[in-house]
């Protein structure tokens, strides 16, 4: 074990001696975590909307001013000419349209079916449902208050019995995705920074000739190995730790269920990043040959994990590729823990499956950089 | 230098799929000996260094190096030898100092005697007003030294260097020359491959490799003597050239 220690302390004298790593440790999470946590939402806000009003009547300019006013729409423009609607979209300057047709009031007054007509552009699917969505609610929102106000609707509107729902969100009671975004950031810096700090390590040693130099000394390839991993796993729980209180102080999130869990949980994962790492510079010569595998991993794990695109919103063959994607449990897991506070006895299968990939992926690697040795 | 020998090679071949980078060659090290392996770049100088300090399993042939077996008993030849290689082989991040104490923890040396050697080693090089510099500071020549005492920290039988005195002016080369001597004199047993004839001079044996095979094996003045030439170098040339 002495040996260990010698490789670990050396290790860590390299990391701390170099301004680089510094930066790469404890700099750039900070830096992700404010942009990312920021800039990372799945709310649709601030929908530049053009509008036109062919009715000009009380009743369509209330809708117009309810549209207006939402926080979710910024209006651009009131046109006048209908044909010219569909050009604001073409120059992207507005995301939305709305056309009262003339008659509207009419149409509300006979109870002869008024329409209005919006325009969505349909480039982000997703977005422009949400869009839909808020338009819709204002609409209905709209027919409910102006049945109240019309004389002869109101008594008709008072003979229907209407059920209203009144939607409680639980864990994330504004739905921000911000709350929702955050946890899955340690998962995400987590990995990169074990992935890359282990892959890249070991070929730089590769490159420089030490690894070499290791070799011929009668250091065996395990103490070699735990001389690699303990110090990474051991920075990997430092950075988890300055992240959970980045993002308490940054953004009041704090972790609802039990830090040890989730270290427990994260020690887990960590086996396989760390064996990512590991395997990573056995297919390496050159650190960059290593940053362009590590990188190409990572994609495929970051994408198909959940953290961006829910994974019930992909095709279903890809849905079955998301099992072996050992983030997408640890994302389950952080969020879990971190927003409901969920204990172990309901996180045992997404564990168990880590824990699978973890020594699987963690044995393989290390039979590999064994093999390769001599 | 003794009778008895240091490393025995018989037959040995290492293949890379069709190439025959070491092709069936035999030789001996005496204990005590500064044993040269000259040749050209690709004549299989680094392969059969490689194979004997158990960094590659030969194909074939039998090898024992400080009595010990290359293909069973790995673990115990890495404890009796020395390596350094043509890459430098010290971390440049590291002080002078850490690079000992490191390389010395990795031997398995207890902290005390890691203490003692450093500072002895420290001593002997001069570098006692740069024991707490950065590697990546000192001229290559002190790099080579040191690197080469590190090789040594635990006190090994035998010591391979692939050629030690790549890229280092004359006057570094004649310094590091004179270490190997005291190596030798202290009663360790050097490999050393080289491609600077003059070097070849210093050693007491030579064999010149080519194309995988051992061409010419002997002492200098024997092989100057055979040839009727006044020079390795002349021997070099002739040998490869024909």
């Amino acid at each position: 074990m002495q040996q260990v220690f010698y490789l670990v302390q050396k290790e860590f004298r390299q990391v701390f001696r170099s301004k680089i790593m510094i930066g790469i440790l404890f700099v750039a999470p900070l830096i992700q975590i404010l942009v990312l946590g920021n800039a990372v939402t799945t709310d649709v806000t601030n929908l530049k909307v053009v509008l036109f009003d062919n009715d000009r009547t009380p009743m369509s300019r209330e809708l117009l001013r309810r549209l207006a006013n939402s926080e979710y729409f910024i209006p651009i423009e009131v046109e006048d000419d209908y044909t010219k609607l569909s050009q604001y979209m073409d120059r992207f300057e507005a995301n939305l349209a709305l056309a009262i047709p003339g008659g509207f009031q009419r149409d509300v007054v006979r109870k002869s079916a008024p329409k209005v007509q919006a325009m969505v552009d349909g480039l982000d699917g997703n977005s422009a449902g949400i869009a839909l969505g808020y338009v819709a609610a204002i609409v209905q929102k709209y027919n409910a208050d102006i049945i109240m106000m019309e004389p002869g609707l109101r008594n008709e509107a008072r003979a229907v019995r209407q059920v209203k729902l009144e939607p409680r969100f639980w864990f994330n009671p504004n739905l921000e995705s911000r709350v929702y975004i955050v946890p899955g950031l340690i998962a995400i810096i987590l990995t990169i920074i074990t992935v890359f700090l282990t892959g890249m390590g070991i070929v730089r040693e590769k490159e420089i000739g030490t690894l070499e130099q290791l070799m011929v000394t009668p250091i065996r390839s395990w103490q070699l190995i735990l001389g690699k991993i303990i110090p990474f796993a051991v920075l990997g729980f430092i950075e988890i730790i300055i992240i959970m209180v980045f993002v308490y102080i940054l953004f009041g999130i704090g972790v609802a269920g039990s830090i040890p869990l989730l270290l427990f949980e994260s020690g887990i994962f960590i086996l396989t990043t760390l064996g990512l790492g590991i395997f990573i510079s056995t297919i390496s010569e050159t650190q960059q040959q290593a940053l362009f595998f590590a990188w190409f991993f990572m994609i495929f794990g970051i994408l198909l994990s959940g953290f961006f695109i829910p994974i019930a919103n992909m095709p279903e063959v890809i849905q079955w590729i998301t099992y072996l994607n050992p983030l997408r449990y640890f994302l389950v897991i952080l969020r879990e823990i971190y927003l409901k506070g969920s204990p172990l006895a309901y996180l045992l299968p997404e564990t168990f499956a880590m824990i699978a990939f973890g020594l699987a992926v963690f044995t393989l690697a290390v039979v590999r950089f064994r093999q390769r040795l001599v | 230098m003794t009778d008895k020998n240091a490393v025995e090679v018989v037959d040995l071949v290492k293949r890379f799929g069709t190439f025959h980078a070491v092709d069936t060659i035999s030789f001996t090290i005496r204990q005590g000996e500064i044993f040269g392996l000259l040749g050209a770049n690709g004549a299989g100088k680094t392969t059969t260094i490689r194979m004997l300090c158990g960094l590659l399993k030969p194909t074939g042939g039998k090898a024992t190096v400080a009595g010990h077996d290359v293909y069973r008993e790995v673990p115990k030849i890495k404890k009796s030898i020395g390596y350094m290689s043509q890459k430098f082989s010290l971390y440049e991040d590291l002080t002078v100092k850490e690079n000992i104490e490191f390389y010395g923890g990795v031997y398995g040396l207890e902290k005390g005697q890691i203490e003692e050697k450093s500072t002895a080693l420290i001593r002997e090089l001069g570098l006692e007003n740069r024991s707490n510099t950065l590697t990546s500071s000192l001229p290559i020549g002190w790099k080579q030294r040191l690197a080469l005492s590190t090789a040594l920290l635990h006190d090994p039988e035998i010591i391979f260097l692939d050629e030690p005195t790549g890229g280092v002016d004359p006057i570094s080369r004649r310094s590091f020359w004179k270490l190997i001597y005291d190596i030798a004199d202290a009663g360790k047993t050097v490999c050393v491959t080289t491609h600077y004839m003059d070097e070849a001079e210093y050693c007491n044996r030579v064999c010149i490799m080519y194309q995988g095979r051992i061409v010419e094996l002997g002492s200098p003045s024997q092989l100057k003597e055979k040839h009727n030439l006044p020079t390795m170098q002349d021997i070099f040339i002739q040998t490869v050239d024909r």
